[in-house]
């Protein structure tokens, strides 16, 4: 067998709700900015929650050139489109003839991918008084549909038009275990290069939920923040007062290749994608138990397949979602791994600031973890101002921390119970292995 | 086999059978599961055929009835196919007289093919729409009073994963492939390579899907897909795909981790591959071209040579573009030799992401039974496809070594090598 190769991150790419660019988004960051507000996408008047992280004026126009493909585009895909073709760009390398089938797309994707218009127009053409007519939609349904729109609605139509656009011809795969899809996309995509069955890998995650659909669905299960009267502190991870997580919607993408081949290229290199760990909690759908079981194999899981210790990592992005049982869930988890060491780590959560994107969320703190290295800065954890006796490991609240950092962990956790935990290692680092 | 993975149960629930015997023996008689839709009333519907589970009796078919108040029909049909899988392997009796089973489920995997989402689901949004009738607000209100708490949790595309992890206490790695028509084969190839890097010993491989729901029939009549006649792979009167119902389930384990345990094994994965064509959503190629490169990696990882393979699955989904480039790839890598080729969606309807597990599940048995079953509604074969040696009848694979293809949107393509060799 041939030794494994080591995986570089070569190009970032981001869309979020603090920014259309990897640059905006990290600098509202820094500057402690929210990019939670008053739903603006649709009248959100009669849900309990009003406000949600969304997406602010991204054109999609400006990301697609040609009128035929915008008509297979969604909201969704374009955060995809616009997020994989910044990554694309900032790694300088993209698939051409030769090399098309040594590239691979590896992404995680959202669960709603019918329109809440389509929903609509369904209704009033077959559901009149809300059941539907059969005979109707047997004579009718054929004609109803467009051919784009039927393509729209397919779960691997982001992936298909991430194919087509770069044109990708290798391996491919999609994923969704909810809020773990983006963490497990990269953790998967990462496996892909260090193998050999691709060279490149366009990986990421890309998620929306913020539509009436998905803000019911939510509501419903009373998994969201209510605080509509106060939205740049409604998401406030490990904070005693925290009373749900607050939707998001965007998209990440890495480009991964092998580090020898970026280093004879010239690549800029962001950081070493070092090693994962995937589990599966098995208690219930929407937590992980209070022992911080699941979180716990996934931990130590990417710290062993990294090769690293609780002594080597610097920083911990968290899943730290806003629930009052996952910030619990992960803080006894984080405790039960790193055991003497937890009180020394930063740890923070992003969500304070961006909201959780769902499916694309493990993609877009996978990048902020390698810019973290980069930048050798630690973001903070917002809103955190009441402490909660239970929750009590540096959650580096007090704005955000210049550190050296060279080995990063970020977790990722979804309903379902898949949990994703990646390591990320600074350049000098993975050179200093040996790579 | 020192280093590989092997099969140490299987199981699968199809509109042909309950089972995976069951399934087999009706294929071997030249039976299809296709009939006009019952499970709604389709008097009138231009594309009314589906292979649809038969008697479904979701009561029947899993074990804890608490479930259903929290997963869909397509869940159900799932897990039934898991618990046949997991009762054929035997793995629960082991881990029950271990002195700690931590480890063992800790090491024990889950990878699924899904679904993903499906129209039904927001027909519980109808009602509050139609009472709401455009009012916006008023729509937020009703929808709150009159949508089940539970709504979002039953429709989660990896509700088979997260149940087979509760119901049985496993805890290692997983993924819910999302690829439509590839999901099974990927879950296969998945579940492969995180065996393969030693991150788990042993996975539950599952493929499910109830793809002939209602709004489905019309939507891929509306894109030309389906078939209002019949389903004939290879035929030259073929002329589309009918969806149906079904889940397909294997348990895969290392080959020392069965070894160990004194696995009874009933086969082994060789190799398998994914590949794109970047040709969009809903484009073929009509060359075959990612079926060929598919099955050219899926060999080149299992160190076979064409000329070892003893029998083909093929995807043959009744498309005349799809069918006809499967042929081209199958006599470009095989040539014009003698090597048999079948396809079983003429009995059981296309089954989307759970078709590359069920039909991994009935090669194997192909293999292991030294029969591969006839097409039994082919009459006469198409000139497009000619050179591929598919029977109204009965073949004999030329060895224990038999590749599955399975095809899906956005291009892709996948190819799974599979032995019956214990």
């Amino acid at each position: 067998m041939t030794e494994p190769r080591t995986v570089a991150i070569t190009g970032v790419g981001m869309v979020t709700p603090l920014g259309n660019d990897v640059e905006s988004t990290w600098s509202a960051l820094l500057n402690g900015e929210s990019g939670v507000r008053e739903i603006a996408g649709f009248d959100a008047s009669g849900f309990p929650t009003r406000i949600a992280a969304e997406v602010k004026d991204l054109r999609a126009e400006e990301f697609v050139e040609d009128r035929k493909s915008l008509k297979y585009v969604t909201p969704f895909s374009l955060f995809a489109l616009a997020a994989a073709e910044e990554a694309i760009r900032d790694a300088g390398v993209r698939p051409t003839r030769a090399t098309a089938e040594r590239w691979g797309l590896v992404s995680g994707s959202g669960m709603m991918t019918m329109e809440f218009d389509f929903l609509q127009r369904f209704q009033r053409e077959f559901a009149v008084d809300g059941q539907i007519d059969l005979a109707r939609l047997g004579a009718e349904g054929a004609r109803f549909i467009s051919s784009p729109e039927f393509a729209r609605h397919r779960a691997v139509a982001g992936q298909a038009l991430l194919h087509k656009r770069y044109g990708i011809r290798g391996y491919s795969a999609n994923l969704h275990t909810a809020c773990a899809s983006g963490g497990q996309a990269l953790g998967l995509a990462m496996r892909v290069v260090r193998s050999g069955q691709a060279d490149f890998v366009l990986a990421g995650g890309y998620d929306t939920m913020i539509n009436p659909i998905g803000l019911a669905g939510f509501c419903l299960l009373g998994a969201i923040s209510t605080d509509n009267d106060r939205p740049s502190s409604a998401s406030r991870p490990f904070d005693l007062t925290r009373n749900g997580f607050v939707l998001g919607e965007g998209a990440g993408f890495m480009i991964l290749e092998d580090w020898q081949r970026a280093r004879d290229r010239g690549a800029k290199i962001y950081a070493e994608i070092a090693g994962e760990g995937n589990s599966l909690s098995s208690y219930r759908i929407t937590d992980s138990p209070p022992s911080g079981d699941g979180p716990i194999q996934a931990i130590r899981s990417a710290l062993e397949d990294a090769g690293e210790t609780v002594d080597s990592i610097d920083y911990l992005n968290a899943h730290g979602t806003s629930t009052p049982m996952n910030d619990l869930s992960e803080t006894n988890a984080i405790k039960a791994v790193f055991g003497d060491r937890a009180n020394d780590l930063a740890v923070s959560s992003t969500k304070s600031q961006i909201g959780h994107l769902i499916a694309a969320a493990g993609a877009v703190e996978g990048i902020i973890c390698a810019l973290a290295i980069q930048h050798s800065i630690a973001p903070m954890t917002a809103n955190l101002r009441t402490p909660d006796p239970a929750c009590n490991l540096d959650y580096v609240s007090q704005g955000c921390r210049p550190m050296q950092i060279d080995a990063a962990l970020s977790n990722s956790f979804g309903f379902g119970g898949s949990n994703s935990c990646l390591i990320f290692r600074s350049p000098q680092r993975a050179e200093n292995r040996g790579c | 086999m020192k280093n590989g993975v092997v099969i140490t149960g299987y199981g699968c629930l199809t509109a042909s059978g309950s089972d995976a015997a069951a399934t087999w023996e009706a294929i071997l008689a030249g039976e299809s599961g296709i009939r006009e839709v019952e499970t709604w009333d389709s008097a009138g519907w231009p594309y009314r055929l589906a292979g649809e589970i038969k008697d479904y009796s979701p009561r029947d078919l899993i074990s804890d009835r608490k479930l259903l108040k929290f997963i869909t029909r397509q869940d159900v049909i799932g897990l039934n196919a898991v618990a046949q899988a997991v009762t054929h392997s035997g793995i629960i009796e082991h881990r029950d007289g271990l002195a700690d089973p931590t480890s063992f489920n800790d090491r024990t995997g889950v990878f699924v093919g899904s679904p993903a989402t499906k129209y039904r689901y927001q027909h519980d949004y109808l009602a509050p729409l139609a009472n709401a009738a455009g009012d916006s607000r008023e729509f937020g209100v009703r929808a709150m009073e009159e949508v089940h708490p539970m709504w979002l949790l039953r429709t989660l595309p990896n509700n088979v994963l997260a149940y087979v992890g509760i119901q049985y206490g496993f805890k290692g790695a997983n993924a819910n492939v999302t690829a439509h028509g590839v999901s099974g084969s990927q879950a296969i190839a998945e579940a492969c390579r995180y065996l393969k890097d030693g991150a788990i010993d042993r996975a539950i491989v599952v493929g499910y899907d109830s793809a002939s729901e209602l709004e489905a029939l019309p939507y891929y009549a509306s894109v030309g897909l389906l078939s209002s006649q019949g389903l004939r792979p290879f035929d030259r009167s073929r002329d589309g795909t009918v969806l149906g119902e079904g889940a397909g389930a294997l348990v895969l384990e290392r080959w020392d981790a069965a070894e160990r345990r004194g696995a009874k094994i009933c086969g082994e994965v060789l190799g398998s591959s994914v590949v794109a064509e970047a040709a969009g959503v809903l484009s073929v190629r009509e060359d075959g071209d990612g079926v060929s490169r598919a099955i050219r990696l899926a060999l080149k990882d299992s160190g076979k040579r064409p000329d070892e393979i003893g029998m083909i699955s093929a995807h043959a989904n009744g498309s005349r573009v799809s069918d006809a480039g499967e042929a081209r790839a199958f006599t470009e890598i095989f040539g014009a030799s003698s090597i048999p080729v079948t396809g079983f969606k003429w009995s059981l309807g296309h089954t989307i992401a759970a078709s590359g597990a069920i039909e991994s599940v009935l090669a194997l048995l192909c293999l292991a039974e030294g029969r591969v079953p006839g097409i039994a509604n082919l009459e006469e074969l198409s000139p497009e496809c000619r050179g591929v040696k598919v029977s109204a009848t009965q073949q004999t694979p030329r060895s224990s070594a038999g590749i599955v293809v399975s095809r899906g949107f956005a291009g892709l393509n996948s190819c799974i090598v599979l032995s019956s060799d214990a």
